[in-house]
């Protein structure tokens, strides 16, 4: 595939919404071991404020703004804050409507800049960057043209990056307040956000 | 048990807001749902500040509502920053073309909340920097500031660039006065007892009779050690060198010194703790030019006060003392 067009990221988009759905309860009984317990609400919260907005949209650009304001607008609190951001970022750097792996490279770098900006939570410290540092790290170092083997290093980078944090200790955040305890449990964050990030790789290959 | 005065739990905060603004009606109005606004406000030329921040801390932060302070106070929930689209809504509501200047307490959640309504706000094209304020040091002395949390310091802040901006500085300019102002300010907290969270009777911090912690933060997180109560004036001493051993003033420096009261420590306590900390700091050879002695930021019934101190520079002298202040809990004359 050589293109990412503006309506295949619509279903992608949906596609992440309803596996994010499937596992609400689990990410929130994931993050009720060290927090406030309403990550899998959160998550479906935002998401579904970001599908939402997209659907009107027309080209990359303003959508992505779009979402990124709808997010942050019509919830609230660190999840929102990140995945606003995360479309945001995205939306600073494409244009168009449709994308060649460059374009999908340098989108998906734009939106980690951004989410990079609000938390200083990096690899390691058992957070959503787990999950989002390895998937946009991996899309970069791709050499293939074919937009679905980008997306499968993605998703492949972000299940073993959400893998590694049930051995990590959280470091960063009020759930640093509960160090060890958080031992042997993978992050909700994390988990929501290879969640989402496999969805988009699932449903561009099916 | 009820331990507070108080109807349902989830409205406690518009109706603390209610009752703020129905009593100071020439000072402060609603401008929106849970947005204090002055009620008269500042010449739209004139740079507008804007804080954000939960409820329960009164009568901070909307307290300081008024002329001379702040243009606006946006309130979240009980201990809880408000969402980024409520502030947003009030930076819509002060969009000018001077600018707003937007003060933050280091919290993760009013900085997150912050961080998005910039976001949205920059690209809404209204014009709006931050502030940030982590006058706490009970994260170690010389701790990087990101560390360090935002408590009561910054009332005197909102009078020194509230001051500033109703002169007519820039926001740049009254960035770099706040800036300066933050380099040489910094607060302790000691607390004492127990309290409680008014919405769900949780014990947010508990310590056994006879026991204080210095370094508690403003919502009974711990920080330092506990250790036995000990007298005003001892406390007072420990106090003050570890304050002065994170702003190292030199002798014949100016200072400011504000004794704030977080809930049950009595008026006649924080007297007695201030007269101790003001002739230690005279002892030192420093000389205390702006004294302030009250509840500007409490933390429920807990027991315990903050002290805030800091190295003044003239201009910061001039705004604190000389300039107009007219907020519901914050007057000076002028001169």
């Amino acid at each position: 595939m050589e293109f990412l067009t503006i309506d295949l990221f619509k279903a992608m988009l949906r596609q992440a919404l309803n596996e994010i759905k499937k596992r609400e309860d689990e990410f929130s009984q994931l993050d009720a071991v060290i927090g406030d317990g309403d990550h899998g609400t959160a998550i479906v919260t935002a998401l579904s404020a970001a599908v939402k907005a997209a659907e009107k949209g027309t080209e990359f650009k303003t959508m992505l703004n779009d979402m990124g304001f709808d997010v942050m607008l019509e919830t609230s609190g660190s999840t929102s804050t990140l995945l606003g951001a995360f479309f945001l970022g995205m939306s600073d750097c494409v244009s168009g409507i449709a994308l060649d792996v460059v374009g999908i490279k340098t989108m998906f770098a734009g939106g980690l800049a951004n989410v990079a900006k609000q938390t200083q939570a990096r690899v390691g410290d058992k957070t959503m960057m787990d999950a989002l540092i390895p998937a946009v790290e991996a899309m970069q170092v791709s050499t293939s043209a074919d937009v679905k083997e980008l997306f499968k290093a993605a998703a492949a980078a972000a299940r073993q990056g959400a893998a590694q944090t049930i051995n990590m200790k959280a470091n960063y955040g009020r759930a640093r307040n509960y160090g060890e305890r958080s031992i042997g449990y993978a992050d909700s964050g994390a988990s929501s956000w290879c969640c989402m990030i496999n969805a988009f790789a699932e449903c561009i290959i099916k | 048990m009820k331990t507070k005065f108080i109807n349902e739990p989830e409205n406690v905060t518009p109706e603390l807001l209610e009752g703020y603004v129905l009593c100071y009606p020439d000072k402060v109005k609603l401008g929106a749902e849970n947005i204090i606004v002055r009620a008269n406000p500042k010449d739209e030329s004139k740079v507008a500040i804007v804080t954000l921040g939960g409820s329960g801390h009164e009568p901070a932060l909307s307290g300081f509502v008024g002329e001379g302070m702040l243009d606006c106070s946006v309130v979240g929930d009980v201990f809880a920053a408000p969402g980024a689209q409520r502030l947003f809504q009030a930076l819509q509501l002060m969009k000018r073309e001077a600018g707003i200047l937007l003060v933050v307490l280091n919290h993760s959640g009013d900085v997150m909340s912050a961080n998005m309504a910039c976001q949205l706000a920059e690209r809404a094209g209204i014009k709006v920097k931050q502030l940030v304020t982590h006058d706490d040091i009970s994260a170690g002395i010389g701790a990087p500031a990101d560390d360090r949390r935002g408590l009561a310091g910054c009332i005197p802040l909102y009078k020194v660039i509230g001051a500033a901006a109703e002169e007519g500085k820039s926001l740049d300019e009254l960035i770099e006065i706040g800036e300066r102002f933050n380099k040489h300010i910094a607060t302790l907290a000691v607390a004492t007892g127990k309290c409680t969270h008014p919405q769900n009777n949780a014990l947010i911090s508990d310590l056994p009779p006879g026991i204080m912690e210095i370094g508690m933060g403003q919502h009974g997180e711990g920080g330092g050690g506990q250790k036995t109560l000990v007298s005003a004036d001892d406390t007072a001493v420990e106090m003050v060198d570890l304050l002065c051993r994170q702003l190292q003033p030199k002798s014949g420096d100016k200072m400011m010194l504000i004794i704030n009261g977080t809930g049950a420590t009595t008026q006649m306590e924080h007297n007695i703790i201030f007269r101790k900390a003001y002739k230690e700091l005279e002892a030192r050879g420093m000389k205390v030019v702006a004294g302030r002695i009250q509840e500007i930021l409490t933390v429920q019934e807990q027991a315990g006060f903050q002290m805030i101190m800091a190295i003044l520079d003239d201009d910061h002298i001039d705004y604190l003392n000389n300039r107009k202040a007219d907020a519901p809990y914050w007057t000076t004359i002028g001169k």
